[in-house]
């Protein structure tokens, strides 16, 4: 029996789907990456943008089809709209939470169901997450093998204006602390390089448990702290993060601990503040000002990542200009720019949305040409430097091998050599580029330790 | 599920699922509430009273309220005390609109589905004790002030309510007719006639004061910049968006 399944959206639907791999994988289902050749079709969906849902619907249109020729079971999870929940119902076989996982191999043993959570009407508001702790129990497939996902924290309470997520992942909920660190010296012992923290709200972690958790601050302490008594070499990420709950302590542990990479994702979303307030992104720019100034004060090396949304309900061309503004003070080494979608279920979907197409796709467009300007700009000054980077991949233009450094930086390496993949060798850097920098291979840690 | 486990082998897919549902009750869990009384303040305006609270929040705080049946669902400020015996919203009825109408046509026993509390709008309890407080409202955004009013009947306070009309003073008997200023934009029986932020513009206030905004997006950036003008600080000053 074999399964296939699309993952779309962010890291978090990655992380998932490897829970439901782990959980297909024990039933006997084999991966195959040939949707043709699967009895098993299934969708982890994405509802951030309005783009992965429309390819859900062509996507189980076309499996709906070849219902006609051959046995198949389809299934949809991960963020679902209660309003495309409706319509999934009618097209889909299955579809249910991620907190209903633990469950999964009983709704497919009993083919033909929907789930208990399909079998009520429609709920108008968010799923609970009382179950989430189920799924967090069941060992993951890891895709990689030394680049994994651990999720700390699932839903988000923020209720941001443009965003549905509180709608498809429920209430703030932090996992155990003693289950995100085991499985973190699980993965460093087993040899992972890059680990990221994964939450909707990763440094609101914590909060939810009213002082019967560790914070975001001391998780990371404690992390860090096994780092300094590991003799592996790893890198610790996180994201994401919102500005509102995060403060100068996280900027110092991260500057206290090797093993916490000096990389920061920190979203802005808007540069003016009318904006900001109309998002409820509940802080103003100078307290993200203050944050990006403690990163630049307490870890200088760190490399900066946002998120921006351009075309916002009332956002004209003031407002956009005070974006680009922030843009240029803040020097982002990554911005990840999206033009606003109106999710049904997000409070904004109701507003009216008076940025034309047109408009925001100029504005992304300015928006890049700013980015690139910095992105250079930085990874020149690199150029001549000797970094450690994490072999990651091959360049599809030249074939060569490429990697990241601690700061996230693609480097495209001056040779190719699979026995690379997940080490972390010292590059020299020769060049840069807009998005990326090259190099020359200098040493393989090939005991892959400090 | 074991009787669907013997359809499924007669029956598609769908067919089983149509019966699942006709055959299964829904199953009234903690989150649902039986609506108890509909109050209409204006025309357009009612708050929707409901069993006391079955959750501790904070006043401030808001609530997702759905309608049984009905896939949609809505935030509100939760409109009454942290201790009352009801749990209330206000609501305005948007023209057109899908919902609001939906709302207004809601009898007493009708069942609403209700989860929460979110957000972090409000003071914490020691802080209302001591510290001094402007609340500035557009319209319905006075829902969580009346809330902050009522849990902490000591708190120092200013209820500046921007409306268009005095008809839309919801429950001003309840607040010290010395706290609460009514700024009427249409109709001159007001406090002030005019704007909030006209009457804004031309008040004093204390340099410790905390002010807490609430209602229309306009309202909240022009008064904001009023208060950024007399010297208060972004940090003084917290902003909940209805719209």
């Amino acid at each position: 029996m074999k399964y296939h399944l699309i993952t779309l959206g962010c890291q978090m639907n990655l992380s998932d789907s490897e829970r439901v791999s782990a959980v297909l994988e024990n039933m006997g289902y084999v991966r195959t990456e040939n949707e043709e050749e699967a009895n098993l079709l299934g969708i982890l969906a994405c509802s951030v943008r309005q783009k992965p849902i429309d390819k859900i619907y062509n996507k189980i249109a076309q499996w709906n089809k070849w219902k006609n020729k051959r046995n198949l079971i389809t299934f949809v999870s991960g963020c679902v709209l209660p309003a495309d929940k409706e319509k999934f119902l009618k097209t889909f076989d299955l579809i249910f939470p991620m907190s209903e996982l633990a469950q999964f191999p009983e709704m497919i043993r009993e083919y033909g169901v929907v789930t208990p959570a399909g079998l009520k009407p429609p709920k108008p508001v968010m799923p609970q997450n009382e179950h989430i702790a189920d799924m967090w129990h069941i060992k993951p497939k890891y895709q990689s093998t030394y680049e994994a996902f651990v999720p700390i924290q699932n839903g988000c309470d923020k209720f941001c204006t443009f965003c549905a997520v509180p709608y498809t992942r429920g209430r703030e909920v932090s996992r155990p602390s003693v289950e995100i660190i085991d499985e973190v010296r699980h993965l460093v012992e087993q040899g992972y390089k890059s680990i990221t923290l994964l939450g909707q709200n990763v440094n609101s972690y914590g909060l939810d448990k009213n002082g019967e958790e560790i914070n975001f601050t001391e998780l990371l302490r404690q992390i860090g702290e096994y780092g300094k008594t590991s003799t592996e070499e790893f890198w610790v990420y996180f994201t994401s993060p919102n500005p509102q709950d995060m403060n100068r302590d996280v900027i110092e542990v991260i500057a206290a601990y090797s093993c916490l990479a000096k990389q920061i994702h920190l979203p802005l979303q808007s540069g003016d503040e009318r904006v900001l307030i109309k998002m409820n992104r509940r802080y103003s720019m100078d307290k993200y000002r203050r944050i990006v100034g403690d990163i630049r004060e307490l870890i200088p090396q760190a490399t900066l990542f946002t998120d921006i949304i351009v075309g916002f309900s009332g956002e004209g061309e003031t407002e956009f200009q005070h974006t680009v503004e922030a843009m240029n003070e803040f020097g982002y080494n990554m911005a990840y720019i999206a033009m606003y979608s109106p999710r049904p279920g997000a409070a904004s979907y109701r507003w009216e949305n008076e940025v034309s197409g047109d408009d925001k796709k100029d504005r992304l467009h300015r928006l890049t040409e700013v980015l690139k300007i910095y992105s250079r700009q930085y990874n020149e000054t690199l150029v001549g430097r000797t970094f450690r980077v994490l072999v990651n991949g091959s360049d599809r233009k030249t074939g060569f091998s490429t990697g990241m450094t601690e700061g996230k930086l693609i480097v495209r390496l001056d040779q190719y050599d699979a026995s690379l993949m997940g080490k972390i060798v010292d590059v020299k850097i020769t060049s840069a580029a807009d998005f990326s920098m090259s190099g020359e291979l200098q040493e393989v840690f090939s005991i892959q330790s400090k | 599920m074991s009787e669907i486990g013997i359809n499924d082998y007669f029956c598609s897919p769908k067919f089983v699922a149509m019966m699942s549902l006709i055959k299964h009750d829904i199953k009234i869990d903690e989150s649902f509430y039986r609506l108890e009384e509909i109050r209409h303040l204006t025309d357009e305006t009612f708050s929707l009273k409901l069993p006391k609270a079955r959750f501790a929040f904070k006043a401030g705080q808001h609530i997702s309220l759905g309608i049984h049946g009905d896939y949609q669902s809505r935030e509100y400020s939760i409109y009454s005390g942290v201790n009352d015996k009801n749990l209330e919203v206000l609501v305005k009825e948007v023209e057109k609109g899908y919902f609001t109408p939906k709302l207004r046509k809601l009898k007493p026993g009708d069942l609403l589905e209700i989860h929460g509390p979110f957000g972090k709008f409000g003071m914490e309890p020691e802080a209302a004790k001591t510290g001094k407080f402007v609340f500035i409202a557009s319209g319905t955004g006075v829902a969580p002030f009346r809330s902050m009013v009522r849990t902490y009947p000591e708190i120092d306070y200013t209820l500046i309510h921007g409306v268009r009309y005095v008809s839309e003073s919801y429950d001003q008997h309840e607040y010290a007719s010395d706290r609460y200023i009514l700024c009427s934009s249409r109709d001159p029986k007001g406090t002030y006639h005019g704007r909030l932020t006209g009457y804004l513009k031309n008040r004093t206030f204390a340099s410790e004061t905390q002010f807490y905004l609430c209602g229309n997006s306009d309202m909240i950036f022009d008064a904001l910049e009023i208060l950024k003008e007399k010297g208060f600080e972004r940090d003084q000053i917290s902003c909940e968006v209805y719209f």
